[in-house]
C-alpha cells in the first residue's frame, strides 16, 4: 500500500471517509489508495457501502468526515462537474445517456462540453467533433448506431455508449458503477474486455464495483473488498481469493466456484 | 428544391404579397400572430427545448414592453433606438431572476417564477408615477414611416424573421445540444462537465430577452402598455400556444400562434364573452386528451416538420 | 383589523388548497374561483331567500355547499383523469378551469359588481378602544378560532382526519390497508372546495363581489400556501395571520411595497426552504 505521503503518485486517495444516513454509518472510514494503470475491482456483499462510497467519491454525495485526494490535489466535496473537468469520468449502475439524441449526438455533445464550447451560441453544432465522435463509437464497437436514437438502442449498445461519452472527457480515472448490471454473461465478458483494452492502451486508471465474480477475476488487477462500510481486505486477485475473511464474508461460498 | 425549401418560398411570398391582397386588419391579426409566435416560441426554448417550464414569463414581455414604452414616453427617444431597449431589460430581468429560479426544478421552478412575475405586475401597477399604474402609457406609436398597418407588418414580420432564425441557429449550436442533453439527463450532464445551472440560467436569459422584444413589438403595434401585460393570465398564452402548436418542435409554438389567434379572432368576434370559456376547454380537453399538442400527435403536417427535422 | 378578517378569509381558502395539494398532490389554481362563486351565490341566496333573521346562516351553508359540490363534480369528472399525468400539466389543468369558471360566472351574474348586506344584527358597530369596530368583523374574527378548532378537531380526532393524515405522507400505503382512495380524493377535493366557498360567502358583505376576485385572491392564497408549506394544516393557519397582518400594517406603513414585498417573501422562502415554514421536502 503506497505511503500517504506520496499522494502525487496516486491516481486516487481516500483519508478517513465517512458517511452517514440516518443512523447508519453506511462508509465507516475509508481509507483507499489507487495507483495510476490499476484496475481496481470494489466488491463485498450487499449493504457493505460501494454505492455510497462511489457516490461519495464522485461527488454526487456529501461526506461526512475524511478526504479524497484525485492526482494529488484535495477534492474532497468538489460538484461532479468539477471533478469531470480535472479527469474524473464515471457510468451509473442504470444506465444514463441522453435518450432522444442519437448516440453520435451524445458522443459529440460530451466532447463539445470537454472542449469548453458548450457556450457557443454562434455555429452549427453537428459538425464539430463528428470525426473524434464516430472514432469513439467505433472503439466501443457502436459505429453502426451512431444515427439512432440512443433510447432504442439494446441495453447492452446503451451500455457501450455510456462508455464512450465517459471517455469523451479524456478522463485519467474511469469510475464504473456496476458496468455488467442487466447484462447477459457473454455481453459482461466483452464489455469489460473493452475496458481492460482501453485501460492497457491509454493507461487509463479504472475503479469499478460489481457483484459478478467472474468478472472482476477476469479483470481486476487488485481487489478492495468491503465489509459492513470498512475496507475488509485489498490486494491482488489471488491474494482476496485466498482470504479466509473474504470467504467468510461471502457466506462460507468461496469466491471461485 | 426540396419540398420544404418550396413551402417556404411560397409562404414567403404569400407574405410578402399580404398587403396587397388583405385588408389592414387582417394585416394587424398577421402581425398579431408574428408577435405571439415569437413570445411562444422564446418561451418554448426554455419548455419544449430545455425542459423547464415557465409560468412566468409575461414578466420579460411586459419589461421589455414597459423598457421601450418608457424610453419612448419620458426620454423622448426614438422607437429605433428604444426597441434595442426591450429585449436588454428583459434579459436583466431574467438575469435577475432567473439565478434564483434555476436552483429549482419541476413545479417549484413554476411557482417561482409565478412569484417573481407578480413582483413586476404590482411594481408595475404601483408605481404609478413611473408606469402610469393601471392607467398604463398610451400613444406609444412607431415613427410616421411604420405606423401603417401594411408597414409596421413588414418590420414586425422581418424582425420576428430574423429572431426566428436567431433562436434556431441557438438551438442548432453546441450550447443547443447541450441544453438538450440537460433536459434528457441533467445528472449525466454534470458528468460530462457542465454546469448545469449556468447553462440553464443561460437559456433562460435568452428566452428572456426573445420574449422581450415580442413585448416591445407589441407596445408599438399596440400603441399602449399596461400592467396586465405581466399578470399571471398573460405568462399562460406562450404556453398554451406552444402546447397546442407543439412543444417538440421549433415551429409547432408558430404554428400554435396562427392557430389560436385565428380561433381567437374567430370565437370573438361572434361571442366575445365566450373567448376564455373557449380557451380554458381547449386547454382543459387538450391536457387530457393529447399530451404533446396537435403537431405531436398528428405527427406534423408536411413542411413543419421536414423543416423541423430532428427534435 | 380588517387584516385579521383578510387573514380569515385567505386562511379558509389556503387551508383549503393546502389541504388539497397535501392529500391529492394537485395545486388546485382555480381555487380562487370557488372562493369567487362562494360569494357570487351568497349574492343570489341572500336576494333570493326571506328577509329573516337565518336567511344569512341558511345562505352560507348553501352556498359553502353548493360550492363544495362543484368541486366534487370536478374531481370525479375531470381531475381523475389527470392524476398519474406531470404536475405541470395538471396546474396547466387547473389554469384552464379558472377561465371556463370565470366566464360562467360572467354569463350567469353579468359584468356589474354586486354586493351582499351584513345580516342585521351584525350591520353595526361596536366600540372597541374608542374606534367602531364593525360588528360583522367581530363575526369573522370570533369564527377564526371556532372553525381553527373545528378543523383540529376533524384532522386530528376524526377517523376520516386521520386517513387524510396518513393520505399526506403514504398514499399507497393507504390503498394498500383497503382504504378507497379514490372516493378519499373526491371527499378531500369536496372538504377543500367548501373552504374556500365559505371563505367567499363570508367575505362577500365585506368586499365588492366583482369578477377579478378570483384572481385577487388566488396570488395572495399562493403565496400563503407556499410560505406555509404546502399540505401543512398548521402552516397554513400562522401562514395566513402572518400576510394578513403584513397585508393590513404593510398597507399602513409602506402602501406600494407591501404586496410586493409579500411576493418576495415567497420568493425567498421558494429559495431557501421550497416546502415552506412547516411543510415537508419532497422525497
Amino acid at each position: 500500500m503506497a505511503d500517504p505521503t506520496d499522494r502525487q503518485d496516486l491516481v486516487l486517495q481516500t483519508i478517513g471517509l465517512r458517511k452517514h444516513f440516518g443512523g447508519v454509518l453506511a462508509v465507516n472510514g475509508v481509507d483507499l489508495s489507487v495507483a495510476p494503470g490499476d484496475v481496481r475491482a470494489i466488491i463485498g456483499p450487499n449493504g457493505a457501502g460501494k454505492t455510497t462510497l462511489f457516490n461519495l467519491l464522485t461527488g454526487d454525495l456529501p461526506h461526512d468526515s475524511g478526504r479524497i485526494y484525485f492526482a494529488g490535489e484535495e477534492v474532497s466535496g468538489l460538484p461532479p462537474h468539477r471533478l469531470c473537468r480535472r479527469g474524473m469520468g464515471r457510468t451509473f449502475q442504470i444506465t444514463s445517456i441522453f435518450r432522444r439524441l442519437t448516440a453520435l449526438e451524445n458522443v459529440q455533445t460530451a466532447f463539445l462540453s470537454h472542449h469548453r464550447r458548450h457556450y457557443n451560441i454562434l455555429m452549427p453544432a453537428r459538425r464539430l467533433y463528428r470525426d473524434e465522435a464516430f472514432a469513439l463509437l467505433e472503439r466501443v464497437g457502436l459505429h453502426e448506431q451512431a444515427r439512432k436514437p440512443s433510447g432504442i438502442l439494446p441495453h447492452g449498445d446503451q451500455r457501450r455508449l455510456e462508455l464512450a461519452i465517459a471517455l469523451a472527457s479524456s478522463p485519467r480515472l474511469l469510475l464504473l458503477d456496476e458496468p455488467t448490471a442487466g447484462m447477459a454473461p457473454r455481453e459482461r465478458h466483452e464489455i469489460m474486455a473493452l475496458v481492460d483494452r482501453i485501460a492497457s492502451d491509454t493507461g487509463l486508471t479504472v475503479v469499478f464495483t460489481e457483484h459478478d465474480m467472474d468478472v472482476v477475476f477476469a479483470v481486476a488487477r487488485r481487489i478492495t473488498v468491503l465489509h459492513q462500510g470498512s475496507v475488509l481486505t485489498e490486494g491482488s486477485p489471488a491474494a482476496v481469493r485466498a482470504n479466509p475473511d473474504v470467504q467468510r464474508v461471502y457466506l462460507g461460498q468461496p469466491a471461485a466456484r | 428544391m426540396t419540398p420544404s425549401a418550396r413551402a417556404l418560398v411560397v409562404l414567403t411570398v404569400a407574405l410578402a404579397l399580404a398587403p396587397l391582397a388583405l385588408p389592414p386588419f387582417f394585416l394587424q391579426l398577421l402581425t398579431e400572430i408574428a408577435i405571439v409566435g415569437l413570445f411562444a416560441t422564446a418561451f418554448n426554448l426554455l419548455m419544449g427545448f430545455g425542459g423547464m417550464v415557465s409560468f412566468g414569463h409575461a414578466a420579460y414581455f411586459a419589461l421589455g414592453a414597459y423598457a421601450a414604452a418608457l424610453l419612448v414616453k419620458r426620454a423622448g427617444v426614438p422607437m429605433l433606438l428604444a426597441l434595442p431597449a426591450a429585449p436588454l431589460a428583459a434579459a436583466g430581468g431574467a438575469l435577475l431572476f432567473g439565478f434564483f429560479i434555476v436552483r429549482l426544478t419541476h413545479t417549484y421552478f413554476a411557482m417561482l417564477s409565478l412569484a417573481f412575475a407578480q413582483i413586476v405586475f404590482t411594481v408595475i401597477f404601483k408605481w404609478k408615477s413611473l408606469t402610469g399604474g393601471d392607467d398604463g402609457l398610451l400613444d406609444v406609436w412607431p415613427p410616421a414611416g411604420l405606423k401603417s398597418p401594411a408597414a409596421y407588418y413588414y418590420f414586425t414580420l422581418a424582425t420576428v424573421a430574423l429572431s426566428l432564425v436567431a433562436l434556431r441557429a441557438v438551438s442548432e449550436s453546441p450550447f443547443g445540444y447541450a441544453l438538450k442533453s440537460v433536459r434528457e439527463n441533467p445528472r449525466r450532464a454534470r458528468f460530462i462537465g457542465i454546469n448545469v445551472r449556468r447553462l440553464q440560467l443561460f437559456a433562460f436569459v435568452i428566452s428572456g430577452a426573445f420574449s422581450g422584444l415580442a413585448g416591445g413589438l407589441f407596445a408599438f403595434y399596440n400603441g399602449s402598455v399596461f400592467p396586465d401585460f405581466a399578470y399571471f393570465t398573460k405568462s399562460f398564452e406562450p404556453l398554451v400556444v406552444a402546447l397546442l402548436g407543439g412543444a417538440q418542435s421549433f415551429f409547432g409554438p408558430l404554428a400554435g400562434a396562427f392557430g389560436f389567434k385565428i380561433l381567437e379572432w374567430l370565437v370573438s368576434r361572434q361571442w366575445p364573452v365566450y373567448w376564455p370559456l373557449f380557451l380554458g376547454t381547449i386547454v382543459v380537453v387538450v391536457i387530457v386528451a393529447l399530451p404533446l399538442g396537435f403537431v405531436g400527435l398528428a405527427g406534423g403536417r408536411g413542411w413543419r416538420t421536414r423543416l423541423t427535422g430532428k427534435t | 383589523m380588517s387584516g385579521l378578517s383578510v387573514g380569515m378569509f385567505l386562511f379558509l381558502v389556503s387551508v383549503g388548497m393546502s389541504l388539497i395539494f397535501g392529500v391529492t398532490r394537485i395545486v388546485n389554481l382555480a381555487h380562487g374561483s370557488f372562493y369567487m362563486v362562494g360569494a357570487y351565490l351568497m349574492v343570489t341566496l341572500v336576494e333570493v331567500l326571506p328577509d329573516r333573521p337565518w336567511a344569512f346562516w341558511l345562505a352560507l351553508l348553501v352556498a359553502s355547499l353548493g360550492v363544495a359540490l362543484l368541486g366534487a363534480v370536478i374531481e370525479v369528472g375531470l381531475l381523475r383523469l389527470i392524476y398519474h399525468r406531470d404536475p405541470l400539466m395538471q396546474l396547466i389543468l387547473t389554469f384552464g378551469l379558472i377561465l371556463v369558471i370565470s366566464t360562467l360566472v360572467l354569463l350567469a351574474w353579468g359584468p356589474d359588481n354586486k354586493s351582499v348586506s351584513r345580516p342585521d344584527a351584525l350591520a353595526g358597530s361596536v366600540p372597541i378602544f374608542g374606534q367602531p369596530f364593525p360588528s360583522y368583523y367581530l363575526l369573522v374574527l370570533g369564527l377564526a378560532p371556532v372553525v381553527a378548532l373545528g378543523l383540529w378537531l376533524i384532522f386530528y380526532r376524526t377517523r376520516w382526519g386521520m386517513l387524510i393524515r396518513a393520505a399526506t405522507v403514504d398514499r399507497e400505503m393507504l390503498g394498500a390497508l383497503g382504504v378507497n382512495v379514490a372516493a378519499l380524493y373526491t371527499q378531500v377535493f369536496a372538504f377543500g372546495s367548501w373552504l374556500a366557498g365559505l371563505g367567499g360567502a363570508l367575505a362577500a358583505p365585506t368586499i365588492a363581489v366583482a369578477l377579478g376576485m378570483d384572481g385577487d385572491v388566488l396570488t395572495t392564497a399562493f403565496v400563503v400556501v407556499v410560505v406555509g408549506g404546502l399540505g401543512s394544516f398548521a402552516g397554513s393557519f400562522i401562514s395566513a395571520l402572518l400576510v394578513g397582518l403584513l397585508q393590513s400594517f404593510g398597507i399602513l406603513i409602506f402602501p406600494a411595497i407591501s404586496i410586493v414585498l409579500l411576493f418576495a417573501i415567497m420568493a425567498v422562502v421558494l429559495v431557501v426552504r421550497p416546502w415552506g415554514l412547516l411543510g415537508r421536502p419532497e422525497q
